[in-house]
């Protein structure tokens, strides 16, 4: 009888385990993505009167020369890329490349809420590329629903791995010559990192939004959010710098009918230092995270 | 006694502890998802080799997926190993019970690879990988004692001595041993916890110095007692002896593999120096566990019970 049990008992945790590891072997496909983006609100109707914010984002103090990434566990990048390095503070004339600038909220000039409005979904798909062993663009911004169209130029093969923390979670290898992988992201998030695991250095970060105002800073620093609505706006910049969730800062802009906002930023010192960890700890645990994804 | 028996089992020690080494080395790159495939590394078994000119189809071992598909490799090979040391105590072991440590280790193996397929599959949460790594320092001290077990000196006939006053050393080491296990699952969680680039969560850092300090305490305390009540005794002596020296390492690679971690927070990649000391660390660990598991079943084989001054007593 115990014999029998214990028998019992195996075959139960064996086919549990494996009856588990089934269930999840299906990475989440367009198709089954949840659409959880709020269509409740107004529909956008432009009037044609759209003004724009732009700005120039500066690095204040000595810039961190980038680091060379020993690319040796894979000679391909290496020949791709001989010169491959660290994009985390891309810095040029003290101007800060990379920085992902988006209205984060505000009320339009007719009293509506920017963030309560449903703006139309573009059809074509944002592009990442990975070539040379990096993502290309490293920082870039789509609609939640938007198709993000990924490609592999490289002639060796990668895996694209999102880590969101709203959205699903998942990992595609995608060989060299392998069709593009498209997914979409259904819920706004600001940023969504992408790495890959077979080439730990590279790294990438998708901001997702509700709505198409954002941009990202050029390597003069200079950036246009086009299409803004007259209104009043929190615009914010975030930049990868200062720890795991990276630094934001705000500030509030006015857009004027058919106008132009200015919002100039900057980072530097002290969002530089922060990101120096050294034994800085995080403050809390987070603890058995199953079914995360 | 079959010294084939004892030699095999030290062999599959030899390969798991192997293992230990190739899995933390997917952790330290982490390359755990290297590849969303299992068991196949995408659609493969074996690498890529071109030999005359001739290219082969199989896994591209480069990148990180050398680290994670090494890995799998190696533990099929331990899984393998596994059956045929069962195979093999069933024809040459006359022992029921070593038959059935035997059994335990090929369903531990067995439930080994499915955690590690389940962790892939789910996306390394914590609490899988976690116990990914617990279970194999468990399967690794099974295979240990196994090869106690099979070992001429745990067969040849031995007198028992009796413990001295004081605190009880079979207890005092088995009580070692448990903290032990207690310390491989904080540390384990910890390193799990975050990669390089992110910062270690503070409270189970701390937890796991605090394990560290008690560990040292009970462990040292019980091998210098053993090396203090019984001086000739070298199948006690031994064991304790390489217990203390590979505590006294484990706190030392401990020390240096958080110290380069801090040293290296913003690099884009793991750096060598951080992942061999990293490394060196858990499986130094896996060795004092392994090592304090020896000496708990030796003190359990030869040392007795104190017998009470009533109970002798009566018997005069």
């Amino acid at each position: 009888m115990l014999k029998q049990m214990k028998v019992w008992l195996v075959l139960t945790v064996v086919l549990s385990l494996l009856a588990v590891a089934a269930s999840c072997s299906k990475a989440p496909t367009n198709e089954t993505t949840e659409t959880n983006t709020s269509t409740a609100g107004e529909t956008y109707q432009s009037k044609g009167d759209e003004g724009t914010v732009s700005g120039v984002i500066a690095f204040t103090g000595a810039a961190p020369a980038p680091k060379k990434i020993d690319a040796s566990a894979d000679a391909v990048c290496g020949q791709r890329n001989p010169n491959l390095s660290t994009e985390d503070t891309v810095v040029a004339d003290g101007k800060l490349a990379n920085v992902f600038v988006y209205v984060k909220d505000g009320t339009t000039a007719d009293g509506k809420k920017i963030t309560a409005i449903n703006f139309p979904v573009p059809t074509d798909a944002a592009a990442l590329d990975q070539n040379g062993c990096q993502y290309k663009p490293h920082v870039m911004g789509l609609m939640a629903n938007q198709k993000i169209r990924i490609t592999n130029s490289d002639p060796t093969q990668h895996n694209v791995h999102p880590t969101p923390k709203v959205n699903p979670e998942w990992n595609q290898t995608q060989a060299n010559g392998a069709p593009p992988i498209e997914k979409t992201f259904s819920r706004a998030e600001v940023l969504i990192p992408v790495k890959c695991n077979q080439h730990p250095w590279m790294k990438a970060y998708v901001g997702v939004l509700k709505h198409p105002m954002f941009a990202v800073s050029g390597a003069d620093g200079t950036f246009t959010i086009a299409k803004v609505p007259p209104g009043k706006y929190t615009i914010a910049a975030w930049h990868e710098k200062g720890g795991a969730a990276g630094t934001e800062k705000t500030m509030e802009v006015t857009v004027p009918a058919n106008g132009a906002g200015k919002a100039d930023f900057s980072f530097g010192d002290a969002a530089t230092t922060s990101t120096t960890p050294g034994l800085k700890m995080m403050p809390a645990i987070e603890f058995p995270m199953l079914g995360r994804h | 006694m079959n010294k084939g028996v004892f030699r095999f089992a030290l062999l599959v020690a030899g390969a798991t502890f192997l293992l230990i080494i190739a899995g933390a080395l997917v952790t330290s790159h982490d390359a755990g998802l290297a590849t969303a495939d299992w068991p196949l590394t995408d659609g493969h078994f074996l690498p890529k080799v071109t030999i005359f000119g001739i290219t082969t189809s199989g896994v591209n071992m480069v990148g990180n997926l050398f680290w994670e598909h090494g890995h799998r490799m190696i533990a099929t090979t331990v899984g393998f190993l596994t059956i045929l040391l069962v195979i093999f105590l069933f024809v040459r072991e006359k022992r029921r019970w070593v038959r059935r440590l035997g059994v335990a280790a090929l369903i531990g193996v067995v439930l080994q690879g499915l955690l590690g397929g389940l962790t892939v599959k789910l996306m390394l949460p914590l609490a899988v990988s976690s116990a990914h790594a617990t279970l194999a320092q468990l399967f690794f001290c099974t295979t240990v004692a196994l090869a106690v077990f099979t070992s001429r000196s745990w067969q040849q006939q031995r007198s028992t001595i009796e413990e001295s006053p004081g605190i009880s050393l079979r207890y005092l080491c088995a009580t070692a041993a448990a903290l032990i296990l207690v310390q491989l699952v904080v540390g384990a969680t910890l390193r799990h916890s975050a990669t390089w680039d992110k910062p270690l969560p503070t409270p189970l850092l701390l937890t796991h110095i605090a394990g560290a300090i008690i560990v040292t305490v009970v462990l040292g305390s019980a091998a210098v007692k053993v090396l203090r009540r019984h001086k000739g005794e070298r199948f006690l002596t031994r064991p304790a002896t390489v217990a203390l020296s590979l505590l006294v390492l484990q706190l030392m690679l401990g020390v240096g593999a958080y110290l380069v971690r801090s040293a290296s927070p913003n690099d884009p990649q793991p750096l060598k120096p951080m992942v061999a000391i990293t490394v060196a660390h858990v499986a130094c660990g896996a060795l004092v566990f392994a090592t304090t598991i020896v000496l708990t079943l030796r003190c359990f084989k030869v040392l007795r019970p104190r017998e009470s001054k009533e109970f002798v007593e009566a018997l005069a």
